[in-house]
């Protein structure tokens, strides 16, 4: 479905002088720095995939998808997207690709949300029949109809995002970016809008790019993940791979029948403690909980137990700080 | 085909955006004409006063300033907008005109549509109205077509300046300081005939940003001010071929500006 | 006022300094003195001392005008419109400072900032390109300030009230539209109003407008000469001291109203 190989784009930015008289001289002799917001990245995205696409903000994840719908044009490197290349066919890439972008809506502010579809239906030439299906679905969905006369300044985030999802699929994309599509959604919401994207993604074969900073959304969603930082890929695989791989960190909360006096247990650090609790940390390498629990449990009376297991923003903030220190920054 | 539909699918979506807020209208509209009253009633008073401005009469400035407003009323009624790309591109609604199967200058140009402007074509049609009668023009059918003519052009010609000066913003990331610039160079030639200027002015407004082809030189035309003898009297008649050139330049800018945003990005 | 001169200075530098638009604008004022220039150049050759006034006397009073511009309106009712539609104002009524004085500081410190940057070199530009003319002593030059600042404070009232009116509506721009189109007409910014015959003439020498513009520039070119400017300065302070009554009493009406509306 998509095909990168080693993507690169470079961009070159006036350099800004500090003040008025800076500015005027800008204005004179301007001093170029380039930027690499993409550092030569690969991967391939098969059909029928849900990727979740994460990374700080400025680590290129707009950039790269901005050149995924041929909006802008990769400095090096090959795309492919379903067979054609974005940047020289913008207008049929466009057609079989469908975005919504959380911080700004597609949709016309002041008009119904349904007179935005209709225009969409048009711009995109979508069939009457279809049309009519797809609203349907909509309305099965997304309750399109609760709101769909609603000017869309008048509607709540959520709803916002549902009618902006349902503008997106209007034409049926065989892809889907979804760049930051829960952004400021509350919970129950947000709920719906993940089994949402899921539904399409399983039923209608719809392969989907998710990008997002709430790792919730990666973890109940996504069977893939890839991480950028600094315009380099850091990580793409499934997640429990990740986990395994980077999380091997877990704690061990133990609440005592009484208070105790803190102890060390092999293997352990003992992170906190609070009242008749307390938490060891172990690697999950080194020892396993069933040890542990048996070599406490001989000690003291233990009460309740449970596994904590990393979250995996945790994992990921292990992930980029990793990647700080091997990557190049800008490259001049 | 296709495009011009989708201009007017655009179009029809944009009022629907501004009838949404019906108060504002009214009010706009009545803005709007005492504004151009009162310039007008400035200027009466001031011609009133000294009987004439140079060889031109309280009602050839009418005619003037009204010539002026409806070539632009006409852009300012569908394009005036064009002046926010600026922001449209900050903002990334630019990027959503790229990401759809359509052309991103028919996106642009259908974006808004001020229909309080609507004010502009009366004050303008009125105005015109009035000079025709008080002049006593008898215009024939070769008049006429070069007014109408005339006032496309005007269209064409603020449209093109304004749409060049807001592609300078796919380089430089802003542009509204060029329209402050020339915002007086506007104002200037819509009120005043520009032969009462300095040389330098006339040259500037004539040739680097020729708006006194929207008002003036047609004017020239249309009340019999063509001086023969001149060696500039062809320049009365140039307002539609100044209009197809700059047509031809703001077309190819934007073919450049485009590849630009889609190499520079954001 | 102490105090005052805080939230000027505060004001002062908080001001557009930064703002390239703003410059621009500056830079622009001398295509506006060049054009009108040449306008009443053009009709003083058709009719020299009209009016008892010189071409000088005209062109130095179309040139001034168009530096001194932007020092009136100063526009304290936008912040107001907008404090009271974010629901902010309550923290500027909370404030242990009379909301009157402080808007007065606020405009005040924008003004002082308008005259350094934007009147002054606008007049050097004036001066040095477009024959503006110095007073004729030194006097006339001081009576010219008085009278500036008055007509300033005038204005400022004007403003005021129309805020104080934005604070209930909520809604400015219809309004202050309407009145920066009537003061445009009748403060002599464009046409001296001097050439406005009878009853417009009668309605701009009663209205206040003529505060701003007119009478400042007629002081200072010399049009407007002994007993008259202290009665053009006694009719500034008439209308400013109308003009404050008015707002104290609005203000203190459209107060209780929104403390009791709760913002």
């Amino acid at each position: 479905m998509i095909k990168v190989e080693h993507l690169t784009k470079n961009y070159q930015r006036v350099k800004r002088r500090e003040g008025i008289l800076g500015s005027v001289r800008t204005l004179f002799s301007a001093e170029y720095e380039t930027t690499r917001a993409v550092d030569d990245i690969s991967f391939h995205i098969n059909e029928g995939e849900l990727v979740g696409y994460i990374g700080p903000n400025g680590a290129g994840k707009s950039t790269s998808i901005k050149m995924l719908c041929g909006i802008l044009v990769p400095t090096g490197g090959q795309i492919e997207v379903n067979g054609l290349v974005p940047h020289k066919n913008r207008m049929e890439n466009a057609r079989q690709i469908g975005a919504v972008f959380g911080q700004k809506t597609q949709l016309w502010w002041d008009v119904p949300v349904i007179e935005s579809l209709r225009l969409f239906r048009d711009i995109y030439k979508v069939p009457e029949a279809q049309f009519k299906h797809n609203l349907n679905m909509f309305n099965d969905l997304l309750d399109l109809h609760e709101f769909q006369s609603t000017p869309v300044r008048q509607l709540s985030l959520g709803q916002r995002m549902r009618a902006d999802m349902a503008a997106a699929l209007l034409h049926n994309p065989r892809l889907l970016f979804l760049d930051e599509p829960m952004i400021g959604v509350d919970v129950v919401a947000k709920e719906r809008l993940r089994t949402f994207i899921q539904k399409i993604n399983r039923e209608q074969k719809v392969t989907i790019l998710l990008t997002t900073h709430d790792m919730g959304d990666i973890e109940k969603v996504c069977s893939r993940i890839m991480i950028i930082d600094h315009g380099h890929i850091v990580y793409d695989g499934n997640i429990d791979q990740m986990r395994n791989k980077y999380g091997t960190q877990r704690t061990l909360v133990v609440e005592f029948e009484e208070p105790i006096a803190d102890f060390d247990a092999p293997h352990t650090t003992l992170v906190k403690s609070e009242g008749r609790k307390k938490w060891f940390a172990f690697n999950r390498f080194e020892t396993s909980p069933s040890t542990l629990i048996t070599y406490i449990g001989a000690r003291f009376p233990i009460l309740d137990l449970a596994v904590e297991e990393p979250e995996i923003e945790a994992i990921v903030r292990t992930i980029y700080q990793g990647s700080a220190g091997t990557a190049k920054v800008d490259g001049a | 085909m296709h495009v011009i539909q989708l201009y007017f699918r655009l179009i029809q979506i944009s009022l629907l955006s501004r009838m949404q807020y019906r108060a504002n209208f009214i009010a706009g509209i009545l803005g709007l004409i005492v504004w151009n009253v009162i310039n007008l009633g400035l200027i009466g008073i001031m011609v009133t006063q000294f009987t004439s401005l140079k060889d031109w009469t309280l009602w050839e400035l009418v005619f003037l300033y009204c010539l002026w407003i409806l070539g632009h009323s006409l852009y300012s009624l569908f394009f005036s907008h064009t002046r926010q790309l600026e922001n449209y591109l900050i903002e990334g609604t630019f990027d959503q005109f790229l990401l759809r199967p359509a052309s991103p200058l028919i996106q642009l140009l259908g974006r808004e549509l001020e229909y309080i402007e609507i004010a502009d074509m009366f004050i303008g049609l009125t105005g015109i109205s009035l000079a025709y009668a008080q002049l006593g023009l008898h215009w024939d059918v070769w008049k006429w077509s070069f007014f109408i003519i005339a006032i496309i052009s005007g269209t064409i010609i603020v449209l093109a300046i304004n749409l060049l000066i807001a592609c300078s913003a796919f380089w430089t990331g802003r542009s509204r300081g060029t329209f402050i610039i020339v915002s007086p160079f506007y104002s200037l030639v819509h009120q005043y005939p520009v032969d009462i200027f300095g040389n330098a002015f006339r040259i500037i407004v004539s040739s680097l940003l020729p708006v006194a082809f929207m008002n003036y030189y047609p004017a020239l035309v249309l009340l019999d001010k063509v001086d023969h003898a001149s060696s500039g009297w062809w320049l009365s008649y140039m307002s539609p071929v100044v209009a197809l050139i700059l047509l031809g330049i703001v077309s190819g800018v934007w073919r450049l500006a485009l590849r630009q945003y889609t190499s520079s990005g954001s | 006022m102490k105090l005052f001169w805080a939230f000027a200075r505060q004001h002062f530098h908080a001001t557009a300094l930064y703002r390239v638009d703003f410059w621009l604008r500056v830079a622009s004022t001398p295509i506006l003195m060049y054009g009108t220039r040449w306008v009443w150049i053009t009709l003083y050759t058709q009719r020299p001392g009209a009016f008892g006034v010189s071409l000088q006397q005209m062109v130095t009073y179309a040139v001034l005008s168009m530096a001194i511009e932007n020092l009136f309106y100063t526009g304290p009712q936008y912040y107001m419109a907008q404090q009271a539609r974010s629901g902010a104002i309550d923290a500027d009524l909370l404030k242990p400072l009379d909301f009157h004085f402080h808007m007065l500081a606020r405009s005040t410190g924008e003004m002082l900032f308008r005259i350094i940057v934007i009147a002054l070199p606008a007049m050097l530009v004036g001066y040095f390109l477009f024959d503006l003319q110095l007073p004729a002593t030194l006097q006339t030059g001081f009576l010219f300030v008085v009278a500036i600042l008055l007509g300033y404070l005038v204005n400022f009232h004007l403003e005021f009230l129309l805020g104080s009116v934005a604070l209930v509506t909520l809604e400015i721009h219809s309004i202050d539209w309407a009145f920066h189109a009537t003061a445009r007409f009748f403060s002599g910014q464009f046409v001296p109003l001097w050439l406005f015959p009878g009853v417009l003439g009668l309605l701009a020498n009663i209205l206040p407008f003529r505060s701003t513009f007119s009478t400042p520039l007629s002081i200072y070119t010399g049009v407007v000469t002994g007993g008259a400017v202290t009665e053009a300065i006694g009719f500034q302070m008439l209308w400013l001291i109308l003009l404050f009554i008015i707002s104290r009493w609005l203000w203190e009406r459209v107060q209780a109203r929104i403390v009791l509306q709760g913002g």
